[in-house]
């Protein structure tokens, strides 16, 4: 004997909340908001400051970074010019919506034109958290292995953009771009992929260029919004 | 890994609701996940289990529906069926007419309905 109740509602209805609450403000200031995930180890960082240093003056940027332990990360992106603050989880495997809040409270990044979040390094858990992005990236780098997109489609299936790193690396190791293309453009016909290199070739210029046009294309949404 | 802090969310709302309808016993509650949520059912239910233990629901069942993504040809309609992760066999092309697919569903992280026992 029992009362059965509908409740129709998502599990993460709170975190998509306050994710709301995010996305409404950088809509307002018209900052696009990038939300990079992949294992530890992969680039994220290195990848930041190499467009700290591409991107510096003529566009601000912020960063928002996630992780267990240490302000390496923090650290690491200040010294590249790049204003970060550093969220601590102390053993949280994904960075969630509540935590990017009370960051974005601190840190008073103001004005900013990109905002980028570091997950905490991580394939899996961060996949079904909205932070407010305007989307996710993911990161592989060439000495993780070309079987990862179909080891991981929760997450290579939502990125809008599927970012290799470590390029300069390929002479040294066995990773077949194209078939790791195929496989993400499985997952989402639409993603994104690029080819970067922090530290050498090919440099980073398709992701400053995809960053670019991901900008103008907010920009332009937003002054349609507000006719 | 993360299961325990949505495992605690489901009871947290599940709570709200049972206090909203008059109270009782959390009997049972039923959730939709899906194969491209990164929730492993069994870690699901396994954290259940840790977060009501001790507690006024302490018997209360999760019913875990899962929800396979699907694969459409983006020209001719045709349908996959699911299981994908256990082969990591998703199609790069349809097997009908050699036309680009997409990925539906498989997203679904859901409570939908939850079933209480009036009384202590």
């Amino acid at each position: 004997m029992g009362k059965t109740v509908d409740v129709k509602s998502k599990i993460l209805a709170e975190n998509d909340r306050l994710a709301h609450q995010i996305r409404e403000r950088f809509s307002r200031t018209k900052t696009l908001v990038v939300n990079l995930v992949s294992s530890p180890g992969s680039g994220k960082t290195t990848l930041l400051e190499a467009t700290a240093k591409a991107l510096t003056p003529r566009l601000r940027m912020a960063c928002v970074v996630g992780d267990v332990a240490t302000e390496r990360d923090a650290e690491r992106l200040k010294a590249a010019g790049m204003p970060a603050y550093q969220i601590l989880t102390g053993g949280g495997c994904h960075l969630d919506a509540r935590l990017v809040s009370e960051a974005l409270a601190e840190a008073h990044f103001e004005d900013v034109d990109l905002l980028f979040i570091e997950n905490v390094g991580n394939l899996i858990c961060p996949t079904s958290y909205d932070l407010g992005e305007d989307f996710k990236v993911a990161l592989l780098s060439v000495t993780e292995g070309d079987d990862k997109p179909f080891k991981y489609p929760a997450i290579f299936s939502r990125a809008a953009a599927a970012v290799i790193t470590k390029a300069d690396l390929l002479a040294h190791v066995h990773f077949d771009l194209g078939k790791v293309r195929e496989e993400a453009k499985t997952l989402n016909p639409d993603v994104e992929f690029m080819v970067t290199s922090a530290l050498g070739e090919p440099g980073i210029g398709e992701w400053t260029a995809f960053l670019e046009q991901r900008m103008a294309s907010k920009r332009a949404q937003a002054r349609v919004g507000s006719a | 890994m993360h299961e325990v802090g949505i495992a605690e969310e489901i009871y947290r709302v599940c709570r709200q609701s049972v206090e909203a309808n008059g109270g009782g016993r959390l009997a049972r509650v039923r959730v939709a996940v899906g194969e491209l949520s990164a929730v492993e059912p069994d870690l699901l239910e396994f954290a259940w289990r840790g977060v009501v233990a001790g507690g006024p629901d302490e018997s209360a069942e999760l019913v875990i529906e899962w929800r396979p993504a699907v694969q459409v040809c983006t020209n001719c309609g045709h349908r996959t069926g699911g299981n994908h992760t256990a082969r990591g066999a998703w199609l790069s092309v349809c097997p009908q007419c050699g036309g680009l697919m997409s990925i539906e569903g498989g997203r679904e992280l859901d409570i939908i309905d939850l079933t209480i026992e009036e009384g202590g």
